[in-house]
């Protein structure tokens, strides 16, 4: 059966002992989209990844890929997906060509197919002269590079990339995000990712949250910021709470940290100046900016309370 | 679609072993160490003919030594590759698990394999065994490195890191050795030791190769010798693989400190 969704969660569960990790995940990813589950540190983002990649089991709930319960058949969920770790999987007192031939033929891919392939993903990510190079040889960007390699290696139907920028420098992320965009053009996979450098998901075709293994319901980028604000009005004052009621009929409550104050600012022909001119001494800084999809995460999980670790 | 995964673990196992001359040259040495200090240290206390006929008594005990250093080793790299966190791409390919552990068990006993028979010529050369005698301690020879490998196995996923390795070469390897006849014959044993003797597997193979030279000494029977050796290595390889398969042994790489 064909199914119209490439990955379905129907109260996912995964509970260590008396820890629920993720708790009744409910959620589709149509085929071929690219879908974000965005959350700090520990929310369950890789847990999630490792059940529906037949890694661990769910504790109740099920979930299928391209139609396929994960419980059911997991050597066949296993050749539908693509799993990049969050980190490296690879041997590096092996060659990158080493290392990936050796997953190709975990794949079952002959010799000569192998080679095919990974002349053509090294194109794709510029490693072609490296592929001699002993893993240990390369750099933190390239490494990942590889084990992005060796995940798509067998041109799966959904591909999982569990926080594939982690670690790496501006270049270096931008780099992995333009092969990820490519390599999904040119094969028209799903992609389930996670992370969290929220601004890095905006390219995703939808997005929701985990925190504390709860999802909380996103959507699609671009509208969640164009409807959370026109602005963020961003302060620092020394009497915080001062500033929070004078300002709060105007803009709602603000988000809280200390002596700084976030504001939603809906009306995008505010006048910041008069703004600055009627705060006077109270401020210690101010600015307002667009609005990113860190602010989302922020304004929907936080309860105004800033307190993402 | 396995067999080429099968193949492809076992493969990488050998490249990397057989790259590590190092280890490899160490493998030869630490047997003909022990076949001289040992042999000729004990030999020393014995008299004329009998000190001749302790370095050959050695000579079965010390291929079997040989076997299970390479074989047991080569098996614990299945704890080696969940450390370095290499095992999660040979989990997440389209194979059931248990396959992975074959293959290990395989390569692991190619290696003892291809140990034993270096150090067989080199026996040859120095003139400590025959060339008929050499052929004929193959097939007892495999059958202990299965049985080790599978043995390595067991071990293998039942240990969560490599710490336990100085614990694995203490209270397994050397007793293992030490307590099998490869050294003395168990019959003159004391009875307790005797029955540790009687019940580590590892003996029967020390013992089918003795069979192999001619007038040695053994303590058990042919057949009694295959049984124990084939009935615990099909156990201890079905019990591995069936271990392996269960998601608690890999919690630790899923989970462990890299929650998310």
């Amino acid at each position: 059966m064909v199914s119209e969704f490439a990955i379905q969660s129907h109260g996912l569960t995964k509970q260590y002992g008396q820890a629920v990790v993720v708790n009744d995940l409910n959620f589709q990813v149509k085929a071929g989209e690219c879908y974000g589950l965005l959350g700090p540190n520990g929310a369950g983002k890789s847990t999630t990844i490792h059940m529906l990649t037949t890694m661990t089991s769910p504790t109740s709930g099920e979930a299928s890929i391209c139609g396929e319960s994960v419980t059911g058949n997991p050597v066949l969920i296993r050749s539908l997906v693509g799993l990049v770790f969050q980190d490296s999987a690879l041997d590096r007192t092996m060659t990158v060509d080493e290392n990936l031939h050796f997953a190709a033929a975990l794949y079952g891919m002959k010799k000569q197919q192998a080679s095919e392939r990974i002349d053509e993903l090294l194109a794709v990510f510029n490693l072609e002269k490296k592929r001699h190079l002993k893993l240990l040889a390369l750099s933190g960007g390239q490494r990942r590079a590889v084990d992005i390699a060796r995940g798509v290696l067998h041109k799966p139907q959904v591909l999982f990339l569990d926080e594939p920028t982690i670690g790496l420098d501006l270049p270096n992320r931008r780099a992995i995000w333009r092969f990820v965009e490519q390599l999904r053009r040119e094969q028209g996979m799903t992609v389930f990712l996670t992370t969290h450098y929220l601004e890095e998901a905006v390219a995703c075709d939808q997005v929701d949250f985990i925190q504390q293994g709860k999802l909380k319901k996103g959507g699609k980028p671009t509208s969640l910021i164009r409807d959370l604000a026109a602005f963020i009005l961003e302060l620092d004052c020394a009497d915080s709470e001062a500033v929070a009621a004078q300002l709060t009929p105007q803009f709602g409550p603000p988000l809280i940290e200390d002596q700084h104050l976030s504001f939603r600012v809906a009306d995008a022909d505010t006048d910041f100046t008069a703004l600055q001119k009627s705060l006077g001494d109270l401020l210690n800084a101010m600015q307002w900016r667009r609005p990113n999809l860190n602010d989302v995460y922020l304004w929907s999980m936080t309860h105004h309370k800033v307190g993402v670790q | 679609m396995s067999l080429l995964a099968v193949k492809a673990v076992m493969y990488r196992e050998l490249s990397k072993t057989f790259r590590q001359r190092g280890r490899l040259l160490s493998s030869l040495v630490r047997p003909l160490i022990w076949l001289l200090v040992i042999g000729s240290g004990v030999g020393s206390m014995l008299t004329g003919t009998q000190q001749e006929g302790y370095l050959q008594f050695l000579v079965p005990g010390i291929v079997a030594m040989t076997l299970l250093f390479a074989a047991l080793l080569s098996a614990l790299t299945l704890v080696y590759d969940k450390e370095f966190g290499v095992m999660r791409m040979m989990m997440i390919a389209p194979i059931a698990h248990g396959w992975i552990v074959v293959a290990k068990l395989i390569a692991a006993t190619i290696i003892a394999m291809v140990q034993a028979i270096m150090l067989l010529v080199i026996l040859v050369l120095i003139g400590l065994l025959d060339w008929q005698s050499a052929l004929l301690l193959l097939p007892p020879a495999l059958l202990t490195a299965l049985l080790c490998a599978s043995m390595g196995g067991l071990i293998a996923v039942w240990s969560k890191t490599l710490d336990n390795f100085a614990v694995i070469m203490n209270f397994v390897i050397f007793p293992m050795f030490f307590l099998s006849g490869a050294l003395y014959p168990v019959t003159q044993l004391p009875d307790m030791l005797r029955y540790v003797v009687l019940v580590n597997p590892f003996s029967y193979g020390v013992d089918l190769l003795k069979h192999s030279i001619p007038g040695s000494q053994t303590d058990f029977s042919i057949i009694t010798d295959l049984t124990v050796l084939i009935g615990f290595t099909i156990a201890a390889i079905l019990i591995a693989c069936w271990r392996f398969s269960r998601e608690s042994v890999h919690e630790p790489l899923f989970r462990g400190g890299k929650k998310g």
